[in-house]
Order: C-alpha cells, then sequence, then structure tokens
C-alpha cells in the first residue's frame, strides 16, 4: 500500500521537510545515558579539552537521529521497514551548535511493483558546515491495480 | 580483561547480546534525541521503535563487549531498517568484526552489526567505522 508520501507525487529534486534541533551538554549527557556510550570526548569537560577536538562533542549517532526523524516524518512506515542509510560523520558537533538535517529527492525507480527513492542526506551546523553527508533510501510498496 | 585489538580478526564475533526494547529505554531515547516522529516520549507505548533507537541500543553492546576507549571517533555509518519493531520486543544483537587495520596513529575496525526480534526475522543490519586510537 502506498505511503501518504508516494502517493504526494514526489519527484527528483524535490526536497524533504526538514528537522532542526540544539545541541546541549544536557543533551549530550542524556544520549550517553540513553545508548551507554560515555566516551569521555562526549562527557568529560577535561578528557575532551586535551583531544583534538579541544572540547566535548555530540555522539555521531546523536546527530544522525535526525535524519532518521525526517525520513520517518516524510515515509512513516516505509522507512521503518524498508528504509537505508549510508552516512559519513565529517566534522563535530560541539554543545550550543544547532544542526539542520535536510534530504533532496535524487533518484526515483519503480520497479516490481515497488518505488525506491534515493535522497541525498546531510546535516549542516549552523555555520553552514556539514557534520554528515550520506545518502538515505526508501523502498514504497505501491497499491496495486485492477 | 582488556581487548587486545591487534588480536581480533575479520569475521571474529565481537558481541552478542539480548536487547528489551521496553518503553522506558525507548522514552530514554527519544527524549534524548527528541525524536518527534515517535511522539511524546511521555506516551512511550506499544508504538513502534524509532529506527535509530535499535541501531544505538544495538551498538551499546559493542561498545561494552570491544571495550572501546576513550577518545575513539566514530567515522561511519550504514544501516538497514528491515522490519518495524514494536517497543516492548526483545531483540538478539550480535556484532562481528568486518575490518581492522592501523594507519598513522589510529585503528580503523569495522563492524558488522545485525538485530532480530523475537521470531527470528532481521529487523536492522549495518555497518560501522570506527576510528580507535592506535
Amino acid at each position: 500500500m502506498a505511503t501518504g508520501a508516494a502517493e504526494l507525487g514526489m519527484r527528483e529534486g524535490e526536497t524533504l521537510p526538514t528537522v532542526e534541533k540544539l545541541i546541549t551538554q544536557e543533551r549530550i549527557q542524556s544520549y550517553a545515558e540513553a545508548s551507554g556510550d560515555y566516551n569521555p570526548v562526549h562527557v568529560d569537560a577535561t578528557f575532551a579539552a586535551s583531544s583534538q577536538f579541544g572540547r566535548t562533542i555530540a555522539h555521531g549517532m546523536l546527530v544522525a537521529a535526525s535524519i532518521s526523524e525526517m525520513m520517518t516524518m516524510a515515509f512513516d512506515e516505509d522507512w521503518r521497514s524498508a528504509g537505508r542509510l549510508k552516512l559519513r560523520f565529517r566534522a563535530p558537533v560541539y554543545p550550543g551548535d544547532s544542526i539542520i538535517a535536510s534530504g533532496e529527492i535524487e533518484r526515483i525507480v519503480e520497479r516490481d511493483g515497488a518505488r525506491q527513492v534515493s535522497i541525498s542526506v546531510v546535516v549542516r551546523k549552523q555555520t553552514g558546515e556539514e557534520a554528515i553527508t550520506g545518502e538515505a533510501v526508501v523502498t514504497l510498496q505501491l497499491a496495486s491495480s485492477g | 580483561m582488556s581487548v587486545n585489538y591487534a588480536e581480533l580478526t575479520p569475521g571474529q564475533e565481537i558481541s552478542s547480546r539480548t536487547v528489551v526494547l521496553d518503553a522506558a529505554t525507548v522514552s530514554r531515547y527519544v527524549e534524548a534525541v527528541e525524536d518527534s516522529s515517535a511522539g511524546p516520549a511521555s506516551e512511550i507505548g506499544s508504538g513502534p521503535t524509532p529506527p535509530m533507537a535499535i541501531a544505538a541500543l544495538t551498538l551499546r553492546g559493542v561498545l561494552t563487549d570491544l571495550e572501546i576507549p576513550g577518545g575513539t571517533v566514530h567515522a561511519g555509518q550504514e544501516l538497514e531498517f528491515k522490519g518495524a519493531v514494536s517497543v516492548g520486543e526483545t531483540l538478539a544483537c550480535r556484532a562481528t568484526l568486518a575490518q581492522n587495520s592501523v594507519r598513522g596513529d589510529w585503528r580503523f575496525m569495522v563492524v558488522r552489526v545485525q538485530a532480530k526480534d523475537s521470531t527470528g526475522r532481521v529487523v536492522m543490519e549495518g555497518k560501522s567505522t570506527i576510528m580507535v586510537p592506535a
């Protein structure tokens, strides 16, 4: 069954509604507790100060979650059951940074009763710097005709 | 016992754990990432688990069993979500080492992860690239 997104008639070049977040040290700490990732580069100011980053940074997966949120809002169940992500973490996100996840439909291919939508995704910081780049692919099952 | 990363070989199982996606665990995740697509964290019941929550909780076992040291950098992540998973489900999560090499001051490791639900259905697969201080 086609999702609402598929029924809207997506086109290559279209962009998805963006997702914006403010990253704070409190949120980084919460993510450490939720994920079990207590790497001191995220939660220990003294350790982080001596690292290549100079201060604490957000977990890559915390930042990447904004991409999945964007995809879920656009494609709902289809994203949960037939979604793929390929991401590169390019720049650290620091407490106090705001991020915006965006996606642009690059390619739509229909085959065997399904529509595969490929989307270039990026998370940028308020400076415009790319924190994460990559590709998301979601396969939409189309309603059968007849 | 600390892990000797140099002795880890491709194909070696790193972690095998059970993860229970109880409402409290999923709520904690939803609240941490402020995932609006999941609805209010306080109202997480028996609905779908955010896919990235499955990934994060699967990777938690890797972090623990691989004894990832401070300063490790997460360089890349691939994920494939193969089936919606309800809150309350129990997952069998497994991780194996795919690559292990040293370049300069860093050890590059690629870890494959997989999560299966209680019926044995694969619901998530992925590949994490991490850089560990050599």
